[in-house]
């Protein structure tokens, strides 16, 4: 579910001279709609941003897991343990989908998915702002479910088109789960909003909370706001189709109506719809915090981080004793 | 009576009958419960990814096995599943102790040192009593029962499958992985008895052939399974150190997974969540 | 000896829907040797689909084109009717004029019972 990507420092280019007609064909072929697969050339740029996104949205999911995944076995009823079980379950089934995506494109480089666990953990592969966020009551599971799904929803189903083919035949299966996802949290946000004040009080409260993060979770509307985003190489190979402000506005479009429906507010007065200019005008989030969160700075990062690396490394003997079977067999 | 009792009510006529089968379908639900209650608390946590989502399939599936069972319970007028599962204190939980033991060191929150040689060594000794327990039940003379047990069965063949592997791989892996299911098996040997056993109306459950088999010939029948599979067979007999779960005897890890199973549940009960 | 890395191989992953469906591509995952790979296969990828049958293959082990022969092996020109039953199509109207249906897939296909003696 992961969309901004942070530039860092690379200032990769395209390709090099004597590779320019292998760019050109490369052009060609995206701009026929063709699929690029992990064996055929590709710019420079193109695959460094791809292990970058796709490496970020499967960790992301991986971190995605987690928060969600405190309220598996304190959910409410038997259906609902089941309910949520089986869509952190997804969670972690789309992060494999896509680390396997990223593996094969940087097989290249010699790294695989252990590089990804040491860089994830020691802050060098980065995971999406909401998954540094505290869930503090069921609402959250909920909320997560609901309007961060529904946001990822919009950002994923952005790229089902993409130009790389084995990322975008892993969204269109992410995608065909997402439908349940969306389900599935509309189902606990249903209930609780039909529910008794107690239960509408802390829907209330949990959409609060995450409001920021649900704004923030596009990133910037342009690299001036934080001083990096990859949105425009994204757009220009294929990858996605709309810019940041551009899925932000899908999101509040879809979704507003739903949560004014419920009855719930958000903290954002200011908030409206401008027919002339046919947009949402919104009050802009803390984008200073953003880049905190995003650098591991966030109220849980260290937290999730450190359940990572446990279940990683307190595990390892089980890799270990299973690699002698790989190496025999 | 009859051998065959085909509805809630005929069961409800005799109360020795209605007694046995109370017990024995608490034994069932709370059994799966607890084991799909501490796999609940491994989402996200297993030493691979793939093994992660494999895993967690067992979990609901266990999970929904429960289920059916406490809504056998709830047919003969004893509460509905989710009370069942989440408002009844430790005293009257029927499963076996070794099942709710901690998964390890920590909690799923914080800190979880958690052992996947325990999950490997407690899942497949589990698995593998389940199906003696559902193949003895499978032709019991409460229908309702039976039935049940024969479409748990359906799915039961890829747990135990899935388990096995893991104890045969581990087993003969590295000096420390073999060490380590070594010291679990050890530790079991300890524990598991209870589970093996039904309890204070056993008696009751055979003689109105609620089940097909009494204790010794589960006990026969598990160790005669997994010594197939075991590399150290523990020469010690089985047995139950921390009480017997099927009279309510149970630990304080039980309190800690029913404190968490039951915390949203508990914050509301007459909410419908 | 070996060492943590070589507990990720990756394996691909195959299955069948049911018996007149063809083995189809799911996707690929990492395990340690076959065996693991098998038991983990299904609840990755058809955890909501019926499933028959499934393979699983180690991925050094199958020869896929190369990026090349993709672009250069896979192109045909569109002259071949004549393998094909476009080719035939004007068959109906002969036998149209004769007083015979044609022959064609539907037709064909539809012989699998035969009127027993």
């Amino acid at each position: 579910m992961y969309n901004y990507v942070e530039d860092g420092d690379s200032k990769t280019t395209a390709y090099v001279e004597s590779d320019k007609e292998k760019y050109e064909a490369f052009m060609a072929r995206i701009e026929a709609g063709e699929k690029i697969e992990a064996d055929d050339w590709m710019p420079d740029d193109y695959r460094i941003a791809l292990i970058k996104l796709i490496s970020m949205h499967g960790i992301s999911e991986i971190m995605g897991a987690l928060p969600e995944k405190e309220w598996v076995p304190k959910a409410p009823t038997l259906r609902r343990k089941l309910g949520i079980m089986a869509k952190v379950q997804d969670e972690m089934g789309h992060g494999q989908l896509l680390l396997r995506v990223a593996e094969d494109l940087m097989k290249p480089l010699g790294k695989n998915r252990e590089s990804l666990m040491k860089d994830l953990l020691n802050g060098d592969l980065k995971f999406h702002n909401v998954f540094h966020m505290p869930t503090k009551t069921w609402a959250d599971a909920g909320m997560v479910g609901w309007l961060v799904d529904g946001a990822a929803i919009i950002s994923q189903t952005n790229m089902l088109d993409a130009s790389y083919g084995p990322y975008q035949r892993a969204l269109q299966r992410i995608c065909q789960e997402e439908v349940f996802h969306a389900q599935h949290g509309e189902s606990i946000i249903m209930a609780l909003a039909e529910g008794n004040e107690y239960q509408r009080s802390i829907l209330q409260e949990s959409l609060n909370r995450w409001w920021p993060s649900l704004l923030m979770f596009f990133g910037p509307a342009s690299a001036e706001t934080t001083g990096s985003s990859k949105q425009d190489i994204m757009i220009k190979y294929k990858i996605r189709k709309s810019n940041n402000e551009e899925l932000r506005q899908a999101f509040l479009s879809k979704y507003m109506p739903r949560v004014f429906a419920l009855g719930l507010t958000v903290p954002d007065e200011t908030i409206r719809y401008d027919e002339k200019e046919e947009k949402w005008i919104y009050k802009q989030p803390d984008w200073e915090e953003f880049k905190q969160i995003i650098r591991n700075k966030g109220p849980r990062s260290k937290e999730r981080l450190r359940l990572r690396e446990i279940a990683y490394e307190n595990n390892s003997w089980v890799r270990e004793a299973l690699a002698t079977k790989a190496v025999t067999v | 009576m009859s051998q065959h009792i085909e509805t809630a009510e005929q069961a409800k006529q005799d109360s020795t009958y209605l007694e046995a089968l109370k017990e024995l379908l608490f034994q069932l639900g709370d059994d799966d419960l607890i084991i799909s209650f501490r796999g609940s608390e491994w989402l996200g946590l297993a030493p691979h990814i793939e093994e992660d989502v494999a895993y967690s399939s067992i979990t609901q599936n266990t999970m929904g096995h429960a289920a059916m069972y406490y809504n056998l319970l709830d047919e003969l007028g004893v509460g509905k599943a989710d009370v069942l599962a989440h408002d009844r204190i430790p005293k009257q939980r029927r499963n076996g102790t070794y099942l709710e033991k901690r998964n390890g060191e920590g909690t799923y929150l914080e800190e979880p040192y958690y052992d996947w040689a325990l999950a490997v060594v407690r899942n497949y000794l589990y698995e593998v009593f389940k199906k003696i327990k559902l193949e003895a039940i499978a032709n019991s003379s409460y229908q309702p029962l039976a039935f049940v047990a024969r479409k748990v069965l359906m799915e039961h063949p890829y747990h135990l499958a899935h388990w096995k592997l893991w104890m045969e791989q581990l087993q003969s892996a590295t000096d420390e992985s073999k060490k380590r299911i070594n010291e679990r098996v050890q530790e079991a040997w300890k524990e598991f008895e209870d589970v093996l056993e039904l309890g204070p109306l056993a008696n009751d459950m055979r003689s109105k052939q609620l089940i097909a088999i009494g204790e010794e010939e589960m006990k026969e029948r598990w160790l005669e399974e997994v010594k197939s599979v075991l590399v150290d067979v523990p020469d010690s007999p089985l047995e139950k150190k921390y009480g017997n779960g099927r009279n309510g005897e149970h630990t304080t890890d039980l309190n800690q997974a029913l404190d968490i199973l039951s915390e949203v549940y508990a914050s509301d009960k007459a909410a419908i969540w | 000896m070996a060492n943590e890395s070589d507990f990720y191989q990756v394996y691909e992953v195959f299955s069948r829907r049911g018996n007149k469906a063809p083995m189809q591509h799911q996707f690929s995952l990492l395990a340690p040797n076959k065996e693991m790979a098998m038991m983990m296969a299904q609840e990755n990828f058809m955890r909501r689909e019926e499933v028959i049958d499934i393979w699983v293959v180690k991925q050094n082990d199958i020869r896929k084109m190369t990026s090349e022969e993709r672009q250069g092996l896979t192109k045909r020109l569109d002259n071949k009717q004549y393998r094909t039953t476009k080719g035939y199509g004007y068959l109906r109207q002969k036998w149209k004029e004769k007083e015979q249906g044609m022959l064609d897939e539907k037709e064909i296909m539809s012989w699998k019972e035969v009127k027993k003696k």
